[in-house]
């Protein structure tokens, strides 16, 4: 009988050993979680400056109270309801009624959440004299300037199912947390999002709190700092949205490096409401919003700002001479059909040809040169291509010419060479793409890969990251006359042609209107230019674009002089605080010494 | 105190092992309750009643141990009306608690005499076995002793007090053990109670899993219970079998009394029967139960709850605990009954596998002494009253242990000396008192 009971006593050893030895970890860890429970307060998610050191993303204190004093005798609960009640969005009996539940079952309660900062200063001070009241501060996502720039910000939003498996809590996740949906919120979540801090209570069987264990600080996330320019972004936002019909994009480029000095899209739309604790207040407007950026995602026919690529292809070829006059009859014979101008311009040289945007001129000039070289000249400047710029969904737009043509198997006519002229028919180009090829011409050739995001800096350990670098996707490799004559070209069109309206004394300003026809309704403006204080070279390239504006002169110029001036009034601090790329140093000693 | 001489020479009158083994086990639980509500002041009523316990169960050993335990012996029939009494009485005046009726709710305290009982059926039960004389180990005392038990387990039952059962059965049998009863009938007894006991779970496995019923087997298995001609196939099934196992015997030459094969099916049947008559009389919170021993984990709010949490208390212990007072899980609550049934998974969160380890060596020790004496006491008696106040303290250990480890279904089974409980602790110490007063008594017998 005693064997029977050794080996029941050393079955009962062995197993005993298993529980408390083998397996003690996963108890522990279990054991754990059954006596803790977290509140937890939301990291300050990094915040988002300008180039010029404005945050445009930043966050806003936001407090919630809960009630952690367990059971208490009614008095002293109509007592705390009466004080707090003033302080709170709740009335008096409201109040009570939460503070009965949270003391009758003992748990820890929230009571008000979404706090404002005026009344948490008093709520702040009431709280010493009542212990049992705990005021947990949180941060919010905050966008100062409302709809900023909102197409490259992005919003914030909940963690959908697969979101959620994806970063679990050991990225320090949690169900409730917000994630970034879209542009920059979505793409440096990582680096933005910080360390969640928490109240950590033991609680007994029941929930009840027993008492606080810790209160761990929360950790800010990294800043990230855009190489936008506030005003120059501001004055393109107001302009578009003053503009005729409201829609439309405006891009700037830095052409010294490809850095996007501001991009917005009209319409826009404001983060901040997103930001709003519950899921239902967000899910109406999500709905609504207009995610579409039309700056990277909106193919138009680049019109007459295109008269650019078919000048410099015509003074490439060689073929014509910049002052043979050319007679604008107003129409253009090609043969089987007749080619209208927008006007009757009479005898007109290159510049006149350019500053006019004389249709007939370019027709007689791509005739003579032929479309293969107008293609040559586009893809030197890699039209059809996206300009690479990091952000999703951005459209290549369509390059138009004979090779392309023979590429579909079907035959090119004498027609399809003057509408490429002029920049008409199948050619598509998106805003940033007229902005980069704008930058290309001012850069004398080089086709930069736009970047927006300059450097990541930690909250933590002050550590810097950089992302973006200048980069020369290609060069377009034009004769120096070729880029002096489009440059004086251009520059006459500001002067004396239909891009007057942004000519701004004290700056050499070169740019250039367009119109495109849209068969379905008014016409789209564009207006393209780039500028630099006198004497100086270019230093900012931006393209225009209104959707059905009619005239490009009429609808786009006052948005790119706005922009201009808002660029230039300010002691100019440039985007430049990157090194610039080893080749673009020499390039510009070379360059410098060829216009001398 | 005696000297350790003596002992040697086995002239000693106190066995100092055990006593040793006792007191330790009792000062480690009275720190372990008082751990486990987690209050040193007597103002707390457990630790008070507890403390109140105590030295009157420290008299019931002095008594125990004085008086001559032959006297259990010569007035068995005195013992007997004193169980019945009691048991009717708590029947008749007891006060009625959490659906059993089977306390005595005095002005000062309280008491549960089945714990009482329990001993004294032992120790009538070893003087009705001593009294059969040469005939004890004929099947016709355990038949005897069957009828004579009959009216005691019906009148716990009524109350009823299931725990009380499950200690004192597996007690007596092996108690009939150690008597020397013929182990085929011990053996028929277990099979009737493994027999219908499988019925029983089968059954009820299948009635809280419907979509087994899906499956031709478990259809059938399941209308055995229902259908009466399924009964009858069922009942020639086994028959033959029966026979057929006997003709078998019978061409390999191992010659068995055909009797062996008869009672083995008739007990089968009896077992059959018997799981269809629980069947029909579960409700479905029983069967609620029995689900809990099958899956412990697939219900982690339900009565398996428990047992996970008496778990995870014993493994956040590890091996050197959290310290008397600290653990968490105790602490907090989330133990349940954790001064009762399941003290054992604070001595394990709190001093850890040495606790653990501790309790059980000095379980096994005074199971130890308990065996040794029995085999030096001077009489019949005195080796049947040990072995039953072994078989006691085996099973009570066994189940505790067991439903803590998660081996035995949870069935609120206390202690012995750890667990609070003033009528056990009384009742345990003076089992154990008769023990050294068998031992005290072995050379003059």
């Amino acid at each position: 009988m005693m064997t029977l009971a050794m080996i029941a006593g050393s079955v009962i050893a062995l197993r005993l050993v298993d529980i408390q030895v083998l397996r003690h970890n996963s108890y522990l860890q279990m054991a754990e979680r059954n006596r803790t429970q977290i509140i937890y307060q939301t990291a300050p998610r990094g915040r988002v400056f300008t180039a010029d050191g404005v945050a445009v993303a930043s966050n806003a204190p936001s407090f919630s109270l809960y009630y952690l004093g367990g059971n208490q005798d009614t008095e002293y609960l109509a007592r705390l309801a009466h004080d707090f009640a003033p302080l709170l969005p709740l009335s008096e009996d409201e109040l009570l009624s939460k503070l009965q539940t949270g003391s009758s079952s003992g748990k820890a309660t929230l009571l008000a959440e979404n706090l404002s900062t005026k009344s948490t200063v008093a709520l702040q001070e009431l709280q010493l004299y009542y212990p049992s009241m705990y005021l947990i501060e949180e941060t919010k996502r905050n966008y100062p300037y409302g709809s900023f720039a909102s197409h490259l910000l992005g919003y914030l939003g909940s963690m959908d199912e697969r979101q959620w498996r994806k970063r679990d809590v050991k990225l320090g996740y949690r169900l409730n947390s917000k994630i970034g949906k879209n542009g920059i919120e979505k793409k440096f979540e990582e680096d933005l999002k910080g360390q969640d801090g928490g109240v950590y209570l033991e609680v007994d069987y029941r929930g009840r709190v027993k008492s606080i264990i810790e209160d761990k600080k929360w950790a800010a996330g990294s800043d990230v700092y855009l190489t936008l320019n506030f005003a120059l972004q501001q004055a393109a936002e107001e302009g578009l949205k003053n503009s005729k019909t409201g829609r439309g994009a405006a891009v700037a480029l830095d052409p010294r490096t490809g850095a996007v000095l501001a991009m917005a899209s009209a319409p826009a739309y404001d983060p901040n409401m997103f930001v709003a604790f519950s899921d239902e207040a967000v899910e109406a407007p999500l709905k609504k919003i207009d995610e579409y950026n039309l700056a990277i995602q909106g193919v138009y026919p680049p019109a007459s700002t295109f008269k650019v690529i078919t000048g410099a292809a015509a003074l490439e070829s060689g073929l014509i001479d910049v002052n043979r006059k050319i007679y604008c009859s107003g129409k253009y014979d090609s043969g089987p059909r007749i080619f209208k101008c927008w006007g009757i311009h009479g005898p007109m040289d290159f510049f006149e040809g350019m500053s006019h945007s004389c249709d007939v001129y370019f027709y007689v000039v791509a005739s003579q040169i032929g479309a293969a070289a107008i293609e040559r000249v586009q893809r030197m400047f890699m039209f059809g291509r996206p300009t690479g710029i990091d952000l999703p969904g951005e459209k290549a737009g369509n390059l138009y010419g004979p090779t392309r043509r023979a590429r579909n198997k079907t035959y090119w006519f004498i027609g399809d060479t003057l509408n490429l002229s002029i920049g008409q028919g199948e050619l598509l180009v998106t805003p940033i793409k007229l902005a980069q090829f704008a930058a290309a011409i001012a850069s004398r050739g080089n086709v930069y890969r736009p970047y927006y995001v300059e450097k990541i800096v930690s909250n933590q350990t002050e550590k810097e990251k950089r992302i973006g670098f200048p980069e020369v996707l290609q060069r377009a490799n034009l004769h120096p006359q070729t880029y002096d004559t489009l440059f004086k070209a251009l520059k006459h069109t500001v002067d004396t042609g239909t891009a007057a309206r942004v000519r701004i004394p004290g700056l050499d300003v070169y740019g250039k209107t367009g119109t495109a026809q849209n068969p379905h309704g008014a016409d789209h403006g564009w207006f393209m230019a780039f500028a630099g204080r006198k004497g100086e070279p270019p230093s900012i390239a931006l393209a225009v674009f209104v959707e059905f504006g009619e005239g490009g002169s009429s609808a786009a110029g006052p948005i790119a002089r706005q922009m201009l001036e808002a660029y230039f009034k300010q002691e100019e601090k440039p985007a430049l605080t990157v090194e610039p790329a080893e080749d673009y140093e020499e390039l510009l000693l070379t360059e410098g010494e060829e216009n001398a | 105190m005696p000297d350790l001489k003596q002992l040697r020479s086995g002239r000693s009158r106190f066995d100092t092992l055990l006593l040793g083994a006792m007191i330790a086990l009792v000062l480690l639980g009275a720190l372990c309750i008082m751990s486990a509500v987690n209050s040193l002041s007597f103002s707390n009523p457990v630790v008070r009643t507890h403390f109140v316990a105590l030295p009157v169960g420290l008299v019931a050993f002095f008594v125990g141990w004085s008086f001559n335990y032959q006297v259990f012996d010569d007035q068995w029939k005195g013992l007997y009306g004193f169980i019945l009494l009691l048991l009717v009485g708590v029947l008749l005046f007891g006060s009625y608690q959490r659906g059993s009726r089977s306390w005595f709710v005095l002005p000062f305290f309280s008491m549960q005499p089945s714990e009482i009982c329990r001993v004294c059926t032992i120790l009538v039960a070893a003087a009705f076995l001593d009294r059969r004389g040469p005939q004890i180990r004929e099947v016709s005392s355990l038949f005897f002793l069957g009828l004579l038990l009959i009216p005691i387990f019906g009148l716990i039952m009524m109350q009823p007090d299931f725990s009380s059962v499950v200690v004192t059965f597996p007690a007596l049998l092996i108690l009939l053990y150690c008597t020397g009863v013929n182990v085929f009938y011990l053996a028929l007894i277990i099979l009737f109670a493994a027999v219908a006991g499988f019925f029983t779970i089968s059954w009820t496995y299948i009635y809280l899993h419907p979509e087994l019923l899906d499956y031709e087997f478990f259809r059938i298995f399941h209308d055995l219970a229902h259908n009466g001609w399924y009964m009858v196939g069922f009942s020639v099934l086994v028959t033959f079998l029966g026979y057929g196992m006997w003709w078998l015997c019978q061409q390999f030459r191992i010659f068995l009394p055909s009797v062996y094969f008869v009672l083995a099916t008739l007990v089968v049947l009896a077992g059959l029967f018997g799981g269809i008559f629980v069947e029909h009389q579960m409700k479905p919170h029983q069967r609620k139960r029995v689900e809990t021993y099958l899956a412990p984990k697939s219900d982690p709010r339900g009565a398996g709850y428990n047992v996970l949490q008496a778990q995870i208390a014993m493994g956040a212990g590890g091996v050197f605990g959290t310290g008397l007072f600290s653990g968490t899980q105790s602490r907090l609550g989330f133990v349940p009954e954790r001064h009762t049934d399941f003290i054992l998974a604070v001595v394990g969160e709190e001093l850890g596998l040495w606790g653990t380890l501790c309790v059980l060596g000095l379980y096994l020790i005074i199971l130890w002494r308990i065996i040794s004496i029995a085999y030096m006491s001077g009489d019949r008696y005195g080796y049947l009253v040990c072995s039953g106040i072994f078989g006691m303290f085996f099973t009570y250990m066994l189940i505790n242990f067991g439903m803590l480890i998660g081996i035995v279904p949870v069935a609120g089974i206390p202690l012995p000396f750890i667990s609070y409980g003033g009528s056990n602790l009384v009742a345990s110490l003076w089992a154990l008192g008769v023990v050294q007063s068998v031992y005290a008594r072995r050379l003059r017998a």
